[in-house]
């Protein structure tokens, strides 16, 4: 019995992969993070993956930084990226330009929760 | 005495012309705004188009429609759908254009308080499945007409050949149209469009639609191994496991090269695997939670739905020779 119940719980969900919402259009694996932004004023914050993996192997930012790979867990604030925490290991005016482009990383529709986006597949945010 | 009345009249002339271009608007902000969640129910939202999931909601009446609308839920209904800079008008258009799309029986107590103009817009609902292309081509540009054909396509287009898969121009938006930026952000069109980037990289079918891994064994990319060294080598580690799988599929090579090429052996070890052969029970149900090679794929690296990729190695009683393909 229980090698039957593997393969047909792994079918439901699998039949769920394909029904995602298509109606998001966003590239795959952007995130959006709305822990902070929004109730302080501003609009959330997309990061894009596929730009900085363009750039960057995972490793930089998740081994090197300390990203934690789970969206929404790392406590992110202003005062960290001003002082070269996070984004701002490289948003310092010499790896790439400077905080003060608010727009640029402040840039998603107000109202979106944290987590990524662009039909991805796996439910999440990651667990292990 | 006289300006407010002027006021008033103004206001009142400006309310009628609102309501003749209400069900304009309302389309509008829907295929903008609440399409998001609505059209597919993301959320537990009621879904564009389907009676049933807006009858219970209408019986409590338009007002508390309009109120949830502009004011926000405790359940996930985010206020003017999270764009605070929309009019309260436009917002209740959207809610009327949504209510009507539900088409609902005819015995709603306030929606039939204005019946002419009612009658019309249930008559444009019905005429448009076929005559839908005809009708908004000219009126609205080419670009916004096709975005508002694919959103609301579950909906009014029953029958569309894919009612699912994603069409071919819905790949790879730039920033402004992915509908997770926002285009009334400046910075939004200052950033760079995926398919800029794409161009010149090897194609997947899923995903980014990038080839990731040929991508840097072509040497089309060479993304940093070290934060500021540009010319830090990679410590790649070529060791594949192959993991049997029971049933029918062909079992799974997991290959350490691959990986290595972008992670540290810290974003695997040990805790999302234990560094043993075997030691790690993995399913594929485990996988679509986000569990262990879920925590990547089917996010940020290549999706789930690319079976082959993993399932790599034909089983021995096929006995048929392939090339291992993970292992290149
Ligand atoms: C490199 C990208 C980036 C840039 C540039 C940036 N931010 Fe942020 N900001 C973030 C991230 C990431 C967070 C965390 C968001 C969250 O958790 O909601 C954040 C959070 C915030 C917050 C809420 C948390 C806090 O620390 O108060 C405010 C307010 C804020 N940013 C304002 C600004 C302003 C103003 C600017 C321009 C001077 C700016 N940001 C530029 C990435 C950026
Ligand atoms: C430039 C830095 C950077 C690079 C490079 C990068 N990431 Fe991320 N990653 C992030 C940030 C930032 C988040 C969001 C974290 C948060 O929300 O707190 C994230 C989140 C994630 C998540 C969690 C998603 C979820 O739903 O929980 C996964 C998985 C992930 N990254 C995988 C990868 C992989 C695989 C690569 C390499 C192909 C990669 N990342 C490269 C910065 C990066
Ligand atoms: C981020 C997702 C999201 C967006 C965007 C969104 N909605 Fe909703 N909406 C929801 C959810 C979730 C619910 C169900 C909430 C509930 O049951 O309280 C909902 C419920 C509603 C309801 C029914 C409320 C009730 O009281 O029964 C109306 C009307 C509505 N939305 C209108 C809109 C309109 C108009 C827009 C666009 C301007 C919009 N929504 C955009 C998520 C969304
Ligand atoms: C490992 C270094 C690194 C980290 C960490 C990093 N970035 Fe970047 N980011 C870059 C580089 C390099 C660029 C390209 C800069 C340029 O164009 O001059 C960039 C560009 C961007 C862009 C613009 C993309 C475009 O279309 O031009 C955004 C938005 C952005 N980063 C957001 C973020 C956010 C948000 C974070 C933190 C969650 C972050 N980045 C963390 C290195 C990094
Ligand atoms: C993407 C995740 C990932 C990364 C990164 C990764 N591994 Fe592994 N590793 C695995 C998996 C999955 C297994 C198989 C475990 C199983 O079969 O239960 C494994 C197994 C192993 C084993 C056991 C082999 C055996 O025959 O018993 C060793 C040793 C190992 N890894 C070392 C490393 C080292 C060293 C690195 C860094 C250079 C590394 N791994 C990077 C996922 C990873
Ligand atoms: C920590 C993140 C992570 C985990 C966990 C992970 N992968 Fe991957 N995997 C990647 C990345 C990044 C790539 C590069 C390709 C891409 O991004 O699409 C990749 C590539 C691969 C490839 C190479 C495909 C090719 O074209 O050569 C295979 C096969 C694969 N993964 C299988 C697995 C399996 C099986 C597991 C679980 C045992 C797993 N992965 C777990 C991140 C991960
Ligand atoms: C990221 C890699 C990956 C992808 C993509 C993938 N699988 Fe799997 N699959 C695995 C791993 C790992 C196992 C566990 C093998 C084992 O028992 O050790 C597995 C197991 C299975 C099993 C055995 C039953 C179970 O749940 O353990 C089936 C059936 C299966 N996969 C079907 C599929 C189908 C169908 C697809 C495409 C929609 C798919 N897989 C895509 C990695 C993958």
């Amino acid at each position: 019995m229980k090698r039957l119940v593997s393969p047909l719980l792994a079918g439901c969900l699998l039949a769920g992969l394909f029904l995602q919402p298509v109606a998001l259009r966003a590239e795959y694996g952007d995130v959006v993070i709305n822990r902070q932004a929004e109730k302080n004023g501003m609009r959330p914050v997309v990061f894009p993956h596929w730009f900085h993996r363009i750039r960057f192997r995972c490793k930089v930012c998740h081994a090197e930084l300390g990203f934690k790979m789970r969206a929404g867990s790392n406590p992110i604030t202003m005062t960290d990226i001003i002082e070269g925490r996070f984004c701002g290991a490289c948003h310092n005016n010499d790896i790439a330009w400077s905080p003060e482009n608010c727009d640029l990383c402040h840039s998603g529709k107000p109202g979106l929760p944290t987590g990524v986006f662009g039909g991805h597949e796996t439910s999440g945010p990651g667990r292990w | 005495m006289n300006i407010p009345k002027t006021i008033a009249l103004l206001a009142s002339l400006l309310a009628i012309s609102t309501q003749i271009h209400a069900d304009a608007v309302g389309k509008d902000v829907y295929s903008k705004v609440c399409v998001t969640c609505h059209a597919t129910g993301l959320a537990g939202s009621p879904r564009f188009g389907q009676a049933a999931d807006w009858a219970p909601r209408v019986a409590g009446g338009m007002a508390g429609l309009y109120q949830s609308a502009l004011n926000g839920t405790p359940k996930g209904m985010p206020a003017k759908g999270g764009h605070i800079t929309l009019a309260d008008a436009d917002v209740k258009a959207a809610v009327d254009y949504m209510v009507a799309a539900a088409k609902l029986p005819k015995s709603e107590p306030e929606a039939r308080k204005e019946e002419p103009k009612k009658a019309e817009a249930k008559k444009e609902e019905v005429k448009k499945p076929e005559a839908k292309v005809a009708v908004i081509a000219p009126v609205v540009p080419p670009s916004e007409a096709a975005t508002a054909l694919a959103t609301t396509a579950s909906a009014a287009d029953a029958n569309s050949f894919n009612r699912l898969l994603k069409p071919a121009n819905k790949r790879n938006l730039p920033p402004p149209e992915d509908g997770i930026h926002d285009p009334a952000n400046d910075g939004t069109h200052a950033l760079q469009p995926p398919l800029t980037a794409f161009g010149s990289l090897p194609k997947s079918l899923a995903g980014n639609r990038v080839n990731w891994v040929e991508a840097i064994a072509q040497k089309k990319i060479n993304p940093r191994y070290d934060r500021n060294d540009p010319k830090a080598e990679p410590i790649v580690m070529d060791l594949n496991i192959v993991r049997e799988v029971k049933g029918s599929m062909p079992d799974v090579v997991y290959p350490h090269k691959q990986h290595t090429e972008w992670l540290d052996c810290s974003n695997c070890h040990p805790a999302i695997f234990i560094p043993q052969k075997g030691a790690n029970q993995i399913s594929m149900a485990a996988i679509l939670l986000g569990e262990k090679c879920g925590v990547c794929h089917g996010k940020v690296a290549f999706p789930v739905s690319e079976c082959r990729n993993c399932h790599s190695k034909k089983k021995d009683m096929a006995k048929v020779a392939i090339p291992a393909e993970a292992g290149k």
